[in-house]
């Protein structure tokens, strides 16, 4: 897939310092009558950066991703693609491409006609068309595609026909609304990597839609989570994996156990919160103020930060009950009942003998730094 | 519940009571105006000698060719108007149209007449057209014009103006249902790649109608031959198209003049529905979807 590697295009303006972003969102809001599907959103997207936001259904995400293309106007806010304004534009004037969740393929046209489709609209002689279409399809893999209708294609072949559609122009920023989520799940390890390659070769920023947080966190340089029309977290995947922001980011992000409770005590640089299942020690956050003493608060530990070979250091300790044992390869997840009924869940490096067996009550501890004090109670 | 399967004995015991209908009052009558179209001499009987002696005289009529002729031009100036305007009704209302309310209710508006006959819908005009029908008096009114317009009723005009608002929905509802199939995502992905909206539709949504377009075509095509009511009620005694000719014909007991009529007007519309085919195949619509 070596077609799309040309030069890095010049645009920066003489004369400016840095090249401009691929695109900035500032405070973009969209309703629908009542229904806000976009809440104050604001997002920076640096030269060629791979950015993919993660939420549950209905969360905004996709809605974001279609008033970046110009297919839904926001009712607020500006859209700078380019460093140029771009809010008012229609999608044919935006230095963008798309591709669609079922990808979106014309019926009636054949591979080679519609891949190139976008460089017919932009007026290229026919024989430069000919010419790069017949480079993309063959390095696609789908040079003896050309003269089929889609209706013929399988999943995958459909998925590298519209990729190569919407990439043949070259755009300054490719758009992915759950690209890979209609191909099945043996093909999506093979694709995303694909993907990731290319975009780096490339250069092009991408971004992607998804709600599967293995895909945001394999492939993101930039992850932002959604939530209730409103970015709940933007970051590296480290961070977000490592520092959730809030108790929606902890609860929805896989193998974060989290706690709710008062602030009981303000220590020197720990905090001690009261919670249904017991008193632990949680770090203060390093830029925030502290939380008031007796305020709501919440904080998460994550799964593989919990150890139940129980020292000193594990300060903050829990008994809870075994009910289940997921075996995934790479970890051992035990499932464990709290005393207020939640599930804690506790993994093991998955190469390590089997302990553990639903119905065994066991001391769980971990660290306080392994705490993470999550800004106010959301989720 | 159990199921047919195809080829089982049962499939085509289904089938017979309908093949014994369709051959009885289609198949059969059909043979027998053939069969008749072809009869010589001057007796009605079954023993008549067969011959083109009916066909040789209908061709050798200048009046009877150019009724064909005007039959054929009315036809084609009918599935242009209907065609045009019916493609412009169905895009509004499956486009433009974004309340359920509203398109249900256009809707019900372009659908209710047709629960009348065909018949009483052409006859309703007459008071539209007439010297001192409604678009004369509007006409005077509006100061457009000084005396009423005599050209509307009884004329080739006010033919095709009935004719244009009882097959006009036949040339729509075709393409409503096609435009219905198109997937919001074929548009929106043509524009970011850039297509303007008016290329959109010329590279997109209306090659993707063009099979509701045909279907539309040849049903007002083979209404609007076989459409004698209107033609007599509309046009009064001036003016005729092939059909009437069956119908005077018949009227005037000349039997074999009428098959050989009904003989050449099912032949163009057998035509017709042909060239129709070429251009899209009906029986494949939907499977490239």
């Amino acid at each position: 897939m070596d077609a799309l590697a040309h030069d890095p295009v010049e645009d920066a303006a003489p004369g400016k310092a840095r090249p401009p972003l691929d695109l900035e969102l500032i405070d973009i809001r969209k309703r629908y009558g009542d229904f806000t599907a976009v809440d104050g959103v604001s997002l920076k997207v640096s030269k060629g950066q791979f950015v993919c936001l993660l939420g549950p259904s209905g969360c905004g995400k996709t809605t974001t991703l279609r008033c970046i293309a110009g297919l839904e106007e926001p009712d607020d806010g500006e859209i700078l693609i380019g460093g140029k304004e771009a809010t008012k534009d229609p999608p044919w004037q935006r230095d963008i491409a798309m591709m669609f969740q079922d990808f979106a393929l014309f019926p009636h046209m054949t591979v080679a006609k519609q891949v190139g489709f976008g460089l017919e609209m932009l007026r290229r002689p026919k024989a430069e068309i000919a010419r790069r279409v017949q480079h993309i399809l063959k390095s696609f893999e789908i040079a003896v595609l050309a003269d089929r209708k889609p209706a013929s294609l399988s999943g995958g072949q459909r998925q590298r026909v519209a990729l190569a559609r919407a990439m043949i122009t070259e755009p300054r920023i490719l758009l992915l609304d759950e690209p890979i989520g209609a191909l099945d799940y043996s093909l999506r390890e093979t694709v995303m990597l694909e993907l990731k390659l290319l975009q780096q070769r490339t250069g092009i920023s991408f971004i992607w839609v998804t709600h599967d947080q293995n895909e945001a966190f394999s492939l993101g340089d930039l992850v932002v989570v959604m939530n209730h029309a409103r970015i709940e977290q933007q970051g590296p995947p480290e961070e977000i994996l490592q520092r959730p922001a809030t108790a929606f980011v902890a609860g929805f992000v896989q193998g974060n156990n989290v706690f709710r409770g008062r602030v009981k005590e303000l220590l020197a640089g720990a905090l001690r919160i009261e919670t249904p299942v017991g008193t632990f020690l949680v770090p203060r956050p390093l830029a925030a103020p502290p939380p008031m003493l007796g305020s709501e608060v919440s904080f998460s530990v994550r799964a593989e930060q919990i150890t139940d070979a129980v020292f000193e250091r594990h300060v903050n300790r829990l008994s809870a009950v075994c009910t289940a044992v997921e075996y995934f390869g790479a970890v051992r997840r035990h499932v464990f009942e709290r005393s207020d009924g939640e599930v804690l869940k506790y993994d093991q490096f998955g190469a390590h003998a089997a302990r553990i067996v639903p119905g065994l009550r066991l001391v769980l501890g971990w660290p306080a730094e392994a705490a993470v004090l999550h800004a106010g109670v959301g989720g | 519940m159990s199921t047919i399967r195809i080829r089982s004995p049962a499939s085509y015991w289904l089938a017979v009571p309908a093949a014994a209908w369709m051959l009885g009052v289609v198949v059969v009558p059909i043979v027998l105006l053939v069969w008749v179209s072809f009869w010589g001499g001057r007796a009605f009987s079954m023993a008549s000698p067969l011959t083109f002696d009916n066909y040789a005289r209908f061709f050798a009529n200048q009046t009877y060719l150019k009724l064909a002729l005007s039959t054929i031009v009315h036809t084609a100036t009918l599935m242009a108007v209907t065609g045009v305007l019916g493609y412009c009704i169905a895009y509004f209302l499956v486009m433009k149209v974004k309340s359920p309310g509203w398109r249900l209710a256009l809707f019900l508006a372009f659908i209710v007449p047709f629960w009348t006959s065909t018949l009483i819908r052409a006859i309703a005009w007459v008071p539209f057209l007439g010297v001192n029908g409604v678009i004369n008096q509007t006409l005077m009114y509006v100061g457009a014009t000084q005396s009423p317009i005599e050209a509307f009723l009884y004329s080739r005009a006010g033919i095709t103006m009935a004719q244009v608002s009882l097959y006009t929905m036949l040339a729509a509802g075709p393409v409503v249902y096609m435009l219905n199939a198109i997937a919001p995502q074929l548009r929106e992905a043509a524009m970011t790649l850039k297509a303007t909206p008016f290329v959109v539709f010329r590279r997109i949504v209306f090659p993707l109608t063009l099979p509701g377009v045909v279907i539309g075509q040849v049903l007002v095509f083979l209404n609007v031959m076989s459409d004698f009511a209107t033609v007599a009620t509309i046009g009064g005694n001036k003016h005729a198209l092939l059909s009437n000719l069956v119908l005077l014909f018949y009227e005037g007991s000349q039997i074999r003049a009428a098959s050989v009529v009904a003989v050449l007007l099912m032949l163009c519309m057998l035509v017709g529905v042909v060239v129709a085919l070429r251009v899209v195949d009906i029986r494949r619509l939907g499977a490239d979807r």
